[in-house]
């Protein structure tokens, strides 16, 4: 395998650059940047609910760090690393040469770093205070930040939009020659699924925040209640996109460890189709099940039970792809490598998070512990033991291909086991004070719910000096780690079959793809040819 | 180097046909507006009008009905799903 | 890139895969995702139109803006006649039709804002009530589409002026059709669910 000299300089990432390889880590720089923000405002958050009484943030700057909190780590987290990788991985996953539309792509980027500021800014103007939720009218009342916050996210749903026009146009008509859709990698499949959900959910949320947007600095009469305004009808607008969004969050998560089970188990993948076939199920179910988030809220009686059932039959293809993974495992020849560890950590939290969804789905369960901390708990386990779980995995898998430098081991398993500790401490008890009844978004607790939040204050100064050793890691492997090979771990999907980084135009000749991209421990493997071969001529 | 053009050179007889039905569904429209029917026949009627208009346009205008099916797939599978939402946020 | 690389980049982007273009599939992926945002607007004044109810509509009047709307279906023809001129290799002829596109665009646009202040005549405004704000935000974002796609048939006839197109190079006319077609569909079906059903 020829290698090419790294092309380019570090300047090159902080310019106008149609390479999809230099945008997607643009994206997941900006967005871990983001990352660590949205942490320190929830360490904010965990500082005063040490103890009851505590009186480090008073109750209205609560709600700005509360809401600031969870805006940044959805929109300005989860929603564009993900879009990362897909950037990153997507040409190269199915031997192209980049995007379909690589100025597009770029403006995409671009549009992020202007929007961050935005929603940071707000924050100095009389910030957002009204829950990452922004229901209304509260949040048509409220200080001018929550103006910019709504303006934030206007511009990152356009961003996601662009994004995902082009994934889907680059899979569909980019692909290599012999990569059928039968072979395409499942992370890919993943990013299909996704952004089937970006371009039809998130446009409806930009309508509803249009609406308020007119309300609060027009003065239209969208949500007046004394005009006639319904409060409802923003939860709807906003719902549903926001219960996709929660999928868009995972799907590709669940793409990352479907590729990162095989490698280190060195086993085909159990169930290709039915994993495919699940994220799409997934998708299009989740379109349909918005209104369980208001359950609580007076929606019509009659549409709460059809909405119950629909939430809970996702369970089913997400229980497909759990055991599918579980199978693949079985009896394989595990290397327990930092990223196997973060995508086995990613099943283990991922399932009590989302058994815990369908105990919310439960009408009579979700009635009781409706804005509980039961739902913080939840939704803790889905997104940061799940999505960011795997979006760690990824990074320390992919980690050699990008930089062309191998991260070191040790650093990533002591990484592994502070986040894995942290996570179940800090969260695991909020199921309990949710159950007891503790509210969430409150700046103050009754004195009973003290120990719950004791040990989640702990458990979260764990998962923050968890950062560090990540940090000196990336950084230091990515200045002066070992050189990494074309392909440290033997995989067998594309990427790997190019150097590390790759060249500007990430083949020297396109591929043609002849087998499954998880064909380990197969014939043709075993025999030492390679999955894909080059062109002729 | 794009794909060949599927069309032959003399489409506008068709196109023009299209439009004076366009024209023509339009004015039966606002005659049924103006009629005495009631809701909820007259919702039907009128829907079914203007998804006619919507699907010429749509087969004819924007050439869906010569295309790959994946272009009727990529619009109508929205459009369903707008409809459903739609329904959905008059009766929650 | 490399000359190599951009011929390879080229002979298999031309769609070998499913034999679509990709320029065609973004602009209707775009158009998907515009069929949602219209979505939440129509869901908005349903909403109220089905809930609060809208007195204020009795106001609207249907003939003046059926003839706005054949006005536009009519801009949506000459929108396809100038593709198929250009597919004939007849620039000169596209381009008039796409003069004729402006125009008539022109002048839904000014029978819309007339429409708008004869409303704000009676009283019905942006701001005044659930149905002026659901009425003026959803027929408003339709027009600035409109007006969007004026600036495009003007780059379109600038650039065919200047010979870009013909006969086997015209993806760009027909992608701009597209987005005017669909803008003239959202028109089709406001013009039912706000004009015509009461």
């Amino acid at each position: 395998m020829t290698t090419y000299p790294a092309t380019g300089t570090w300047r090159r990432y902080f310019s106008w650059n149609t390479d999809h390889k230099v945008i997607g880590v643009q994206y997941i720089v900006t967005s871990f940047v983001f990352f660590i923000l949205a942490g320190m405002l929830a360490m904010l958050m965990r500082a005063q609910l040490r103890a009851p009484g505590s009186e480090l943030l008073n109750a209205e700057t609560y709600n700005q760090v509360m809401t600031n909190h969870g805006s940044l780590m959805i929109f300005l987290w989860i929603l564009p690393v993900v879009a990362g990788f897909g950037n990153y991985l997507i040409p190269l996953m199915i031997g192209a040469r980049d995007m379909a539309f690589p100025r597009l792509n770029a403006l995409s980027y671009w549009l992020i770093p202007p929007a961050g500021l935005i929603m940071l800014a707000s924050f100095f103007v009389g910030g957002a205070e009204a829950g990452w939720t922004a229901y209304v009218p509260l949040s048509i009342g409220g200080p001018p930040g929550q103006t910019l916050w709504a303006v934030s996210i206007m511009i990152l749903g356009i961003s996601a939009i662009m994004g995902a026009i082009n994934f889907v146009t680059t899979v569909l008509t980019m692909r290599a020659p012999g990569m059928t859709f039968g072979r395409l990698p499942l992370f890919v499949w993943g990013m299909m699924a996704t952004s089937l959900l970006v371009l039809s959910a998130t446009p409806v949320l930009t309508a509803g925040l249009v609406l308020i947007a007119l309300d609060r600095v027009v003065g239209t009469q969208f949500f007046t209640v004394a005009s006639g305004g319904d409060p409802i009808l923003w939860q709807n607008l906003f719902w549903f996109y926001s219960h996709p969004a929660v999928y868009i969050m995972i799907l590709p998560a669940m793409g990352i460890v479907s590729e990162i089970f095989p490698v280190f188990a060195r086993k085909p993948i159990f169930g290709y189709r039915m994993i495919a076939l699940s994220s799409m199920a997934i998708a299009v179910l989740g379109l349909t099940v918005w209104a369980h988030h208001m359950f609580a809220s007076g929606m019509d009686p009659r549409l709460r039970v059809p909405y119950m059932v629909s939430s809970m039959v996702i369970a089913v293809p997400t229980g497909i792809k759990i055991f599918s993974w579980l199978a693949t495992i079985w009896y394989g020849k595990l290397r327990l490598s930092t990223p196997m560890l973060f995508a086995l950590g990613f099943i283990s939290m991922f399932l009590i998070g989302g058994l815990t969804g369908i105990f919310l789905a439960a009408i009579p369960v979700d009635l009781h512990v409706t804005d509980t901390y039961f739902v913080v708990a939840h939704l803790h386990f889905v997104l940061f033991g799940g999505s960011v779980s795997a979006v760690y995995a990824g990074l320390y898998y992919w980690f050699p291909k990008i930089t062309g430098r191998m991260y070191d081991e040790r650093t990533g398993r002591v990484h592994f086991v502070a986040n894995f500790v942290g996570t179940n401490l800090a969260y695991l008890p909020m199921f309990a004070a949710g159950l007891m009844g503790m509210p969430r978004r409150v700046a103050d607790y009754d004195p009973s719910f003290t120990s719950y939040n004791q040990m989640a204050t702990l458990g979260g100064l764990i998962l923050a000096l968890s950062t560090l050793p990540f940090l000196y890691n990336v950084i230091l492997s990515w200045a002066r780690g070992p050189k990494a090979a074309a392909n440290p771990w033997s995989a067998l999907t594309l990427e790997w079959q190019t150097s590390s980084p790759p060249p500007t135009e990430n083949f020297a000749e396109i591929p043609v793809v002849t087998t499954d991209p998880y064909a380990y421990g197969e014939e043709s493997t075993m025999t030492g040819e390679p999955a894909a071969a080059p062109a002729a001529g | 180097m794009q794909a060949p053009s599927a069309h032959p050179a003399r489409r506008w007889p068709l196109y023009l046909g299209v439009f004076l039905i366009l024209i023509l569904l339009t004015v039966i429209e606002i005659m049924v507006a103006g009629s005495g029917l009631t809701p909820p026949t007259l919702g039907i009627i009128l829907l079914a009008l203007s998804f006619s208009k919507a699907g010429l346009v749509a087969a004819f205008y924007m050439h869906l009905r010569d295309d790959h099916r994946l272009y009727t797939a990529i619009f109508v599978l929205p459009v369903l799903l707008l409809m459903v939402f739609a329904v959905l946020s008059v009766l929650i | 890139m490399s000359q190599q690389a951009v011929a390879h980049a080229e002979n298999y982007r031309a769609g070998q895969a499913l034999g679509v273009d990709h320029r065609k599939v973004g602009m209707w992926l775009f158009i998907a995702s515009e069929v949602m945002f219209f979505g939440g607007l129509i869901a908005t004044y349903l909403h109220y139109k089905y809930t609060l109810g809208f007195p204020e509509a009795s106001r609207l009047d249907i003939v003046a803006v059926g003839v706005n709307t054949t006005i536009l279906l009519t801009s949506s023809l000459a929108v396809v006649m100038g593709l198929s001129s250009i597919r004939a290799g007849k620039a000169g002829r596209m381009s008039v039709f796409l003069l004729l596109t402006i125009l008539l665009g022109l002048t839904f646009l000014t029978g819309q804002v007339l429409e708008f202040s004869h409303l704000y005549g009676e009283g019905v405004t942006l701001t005044g009530s659930v149905f002026g704000s659901s009425f003026f935000t959803l027929t408003g974002f339709h027009g600035l589409h409109v007006l969007a796609g004026v600036v495009w048939a003007l780059i379109v006839l600038v650039l065919g002026l200047r010979r870009a197109f013909s006969a086997e190079r015209n993806m760009g006319v027909e992608v701009f059709g597209l987005y005017w077609h669909f803008v003239d569909i959202v028109w089709i079906m406001l013009f039912t669910l706000i004009y015509l059903i009461p």
